[in-house]
């Protein structure tokens, strides 16, 4: 199938795209090459091309104009990509003849609403936003399995199959448990990595590599307890800023995503066989390791790190310690990637640096947050059809390539194929028009299957998320030491998740 | 006997065809069945079953598992003594700053009207906004009063990070907001009360503070309660303020009740269990008003 599917370029006109299709002779890079230029303009003048259309089904029809005035409503994260979407709807519109209402809101009240949803068996929202953990994972039987439009002749297949999505995002985002069935398409990527003043590093690289004995340059080689050594080292010596280091430990979901890191790279993990927990999820996962030795260790670490952070740590989630590193506070900080675009819209324009984070002495480990959209499979079999035709196109290579560079947008692509765009390569180096391909390299590196970072995705994960980022708050407060806190959060993992 | 006969039938009429009034009251009653009473019967079974959404809604009755755990649960326990300390801090400070300011503002004799109207501003700021506003002021990046206390040695830590500080933050931010409510309402106990007593008692010799002892705090006793009442009845249910600036951290010293419920019902969806939470604060929300009333009938101003 992904022989066929080909992405198109997208010219409105069914005719136009079949001619736009390559030949046997030409590469999937040389086709890129020889279409790319047109791709901009291929958004602005109707996505069509984003799924391969197949002859049977509609008879005498066109496959994308078969649900011709259907009102979809997608419901999302208020995330770039669905900003970016949002503003440009009119080519989806102008090619199916479908209207898409977009609700955004912050995934907690989005959860909420689709988890009422789901249990009312009411439909309302065709198109949802399944964030992993708390949608995918508690309400995956609310979802419709995407392999039945996929191989559905009446309807156009996802453009290059799913093996053109970063593999390691396919499992993550759209699947539960089992390697076959489908529940969501990768559509959102972000990833937490170690951002830093690169100015500032050049200015004292010589000063610290002479003191802390080590060539403090991030790098993939740099450890967890380098970047300790070098966060003191700019609270000692650097006037530029208060910190070397702040992070979003505020009681809140960022603490969980800030902690795990740590906890990956010491060895530790929240579940037996947790890489697989992670990527495939579980209904059972078993006993909570919290307990364990390694855990511990990295729950100490923490504290100890967190001790010489900025003092607001405690308050800030991704946003606060974002706005704090724009502020010029900081000198370092983990955060996710795709805040380098308000980073490079700011003063610290070209002073920033991206790098995977720091490793430790078990595993590398970057907090993955990506999400998909699936298929309300409570919703009426038509407007599911529909919403299909929506979700092949709002993931298709165009539709990504332009929420890249839209100026509402500052999503990162999930597609393989969309970094090989030469328009793509190019923003990956200064001046860049996506300045979040800038963190291309680092992030890519992140998504191997040995780096990526993977919360587990089991039905209980809400519970879960809300004790271990309670009881961390504690340990952070004083209130209880790392091992306390370790013990309580294991005994509520377990109490959660009915391994007690 | 076919007059009994007719007696009785008249009877069954009666019990069968409901009186005039009772039509007429039927549509009320229905509207206010499906919004009141049917929800409320349903929150009751709720909470004797274990309910949840994943994997369609269902229903497994449990019986008064959800009742024992909301009295054995240790994070509930702590949540109602922080709601406690809240709910005694924020009324406590409204009900003196307001009636103090309304006495203040009833002196005033030129620009009264300005200076009320400036006073009731907060009031009409959405909770959720003067959450922000407050995150933003004690933000220690760029906080205008994180900025003052660290300047003045007031207070050198971060006020929301630290345990004290974030629930004296949250309360004052509360406070700041509602304030007004008293004011305006002791003012209206304040306008109304007869200027000639007052003058008389001046005549007399009394001085301000024996005036607002034994005349005006016992004329405006009944409005001060109706105020209490109400700002108790707000103070149970506070919620926007914290989930915006705190989430309920730092290490669960701002977790008050309605987070701690809607954390069980929303994020875990415990649906059960959120019931009989809900049904906790139901019932303390009428002890407190029962409290109140008694003390308005026992004044002799429930009227």
């Amino acid at each position: 199938m992904s022989a066929q599917n080909i992405p198109g370029a997208a010219m409105g006109k069914e005719g136009e795209r079949k001619a736009m299709r390559p030949s046997n002779g030409l590469t999937r890079r040389d086709f890129l090459r020889i279409t790319g230029a047109g791709l901009a303009g291929a958004s602005l003048f109707g996505l069509a091309g984003c799924g391969q259309e197949r002859g049977g089904g509609v008879a005498g029809g066109d496959v994308w104009k078969q649900f011709k005035g259907t009102t979809l409503q997608f419901i999302s994260e208020n995330t770039p990509p669905t900003s970016a979407i949002a503003a440009n709807l009119k080519p989806f519109k102008d090619r199916t003849g479908i209207d898409v209402k977009i609700t955004q809101m912050e995934l907690g009240a989005l959860v909420e609403k689709v988890a009422l949803d789901f249990g009312a068996g009411e439909g309302q929202y065709q198109v949802i936003y399944a964030d992993p953990y708390q949608v995918l994972a508690p309400y995956y039987q609310g979802l419709a399995e995407l392999n039945t439009f996929n191989e559905d002749d009446s309807l156009p297949s996802i453009p290059k199959d799913t093996g053109d999505f970063i593999p390691t995002q396919l499992d993550a985002a759209g699947k539960f448990e089992s390697e076959e069935e489908l529940y969501a398409l990768p559509y959102d990527a972000p990833t937490m990595i170690w951002m830093y003043r690169k100015d500032l590093f050049e200015k004292y690289g010589d000063q610290m590599r002479q003191d802390l004995g080590f060539d403090p340059t991030p790098s993939d080689s740099s450890t967890w307890d380098q970047y300790y050594q070098i966060a003191k080292w700019f609270n000692d010596n650097a006037n530029e800023v208060k910190y070397g280091t702040g992070h979003q430990a505020k009681q809140y979901d960022s603490l969980m995503c800030d902690f795990s890191n740590i906890l990956w790279v010491y060895g530790g993990d929240y579940f037996e066989n947790g890489v697989e927990v992670g990527r495939l999820g579980s209904e059972d996962p078993g006993p909570a390791l919290l307990d364990q030795p390694k855990a511990l260790e990295a729950a100490e670490f923490y504290n100890k790190l967190l001790s010489i952070a900025h003092p607001g740590s405690t308050t800030w989630d991704w946003n606060g310690v974002d706005e704090a590193f724009r502020a010029g506070e900081l000198a370092m900080t983990p955060n996710w990637h795709e805040f380098a675009a308000g980073i490079e819209a700011s003063d610290l324009s070209g002073k920033v640096g991206y790098a995977r984070l720091p490793t430790g002495p078990a595993r590398a480990a970057d907090m993955y947050g990506g999400t998909g959209i699936g298929i309300n499979s409570g919703a009426p079999e038509d407007e599911q059809r529909a919403a299909w035709l929506f979700v092949v196109w709002a993931t298709s290579p165009q539709t990504q390539r332009m929420g890249l560079f839209s100026e509402e947008g500052g999503g990162t692509p999930t597609r393989q194929s969309v970094y090989e765009i030469p328009e793509v390569e190019q923003a990956k180096k200064r001046p860049s028009e996506a300045p979040n391909m800038l963190t291309a390299d680092a992030v890519s590196k992140a998504w191997e299957p040995q780096n990526i970072g993977l919360r587990p995705k089991i039905q209980q994960w809400n519970e879960c998320d809300t004790i271990i980022f309670t009881e961390l708050s504690k340990m952070l407060a004083g209130d209880k030491s790392p091992e306390q806190a370790m013990k309580y959060a294991k005994a509520g993992f377990d109490r959660a998740t009915g391994a007690a | 006997m076919s007059a009994a006969r007719t007696d009785k039938g008249r009877g069954l009429n009666r019990l069968l065809v409901p009186s005039f009034g009772v039509r007429m009251m039927l549509p009320a009653l229905l509207l206010l069945a499906s919004l009141s009473i049917f929800p409320f019967l349903f929150i009751v079974w709720m909470s004797f079953n274990e309910v949840s959404p994943i994997g369609g809604l269902s229903f497994e009755f449990v019986g008064l598992e959800n009742w024992v755990n909301l009295f054995a649960d240790p994070d509930v326990r702590s949540s109602w003594m922080i709601s406690g300390i809240y709910f005694v801090a924020t009324v406590g400070l409204e009900m003196i700053l307001g009636i103090a300011i309304a006495l203040l503002v009833h002196e005033i004799v030129w620009g009264k009207n300005l200076a009320i109207s400036l006073l009731l501003m907060p009031m009409f700021i959405a909770p959720v906004i003067v959450g922000l506003l407050g995150r933003f002021l004690v933000d220690p990046t760029y906080g205008l009063y994180a900025w003052v206390l660290d300047v003045t040695g007031l207070f050198t830590g971060n006020v929301l990070g630290s345990q004290g500080a974030a629930l004296a933050a949250v309360i004052l931010m509360d406070v700041w907001e509602w304030t007004p409510l008293i004011t305006i309402i002791v003012l209206a106990g304040l306008s109304s009360m007869p200027q000639e007593i007052f003058e008389a008692a001046m005549v007399d010799g009394a001085n301000y503070w024996q005036r607002l002892r034994h005349m005006v705090m016992p004329f405006i006793s009944g409005v001060v309660i109706v105020a209490l009442l109400i700002r108790s009845m707000d103070a149970i249910r506070f919620f926007d303020i914290i989930f915006i600036t705190t989430n309920g951290g730092p290490a669960d010293s701002t977790k008050i009740i309605p987070i701690r419920l809607y954390e069980t019902a929303f994020r875990f969806f415990e649906l059960g269990y959120a019931a009989a939470i809900g049904l906790g604060m139901l019932a303390f929300s009428i002890l407190i008003a029962n409290l109140f009333l008694r003390i308005l009938a026992r004044e002799g101003l429930a009227r």
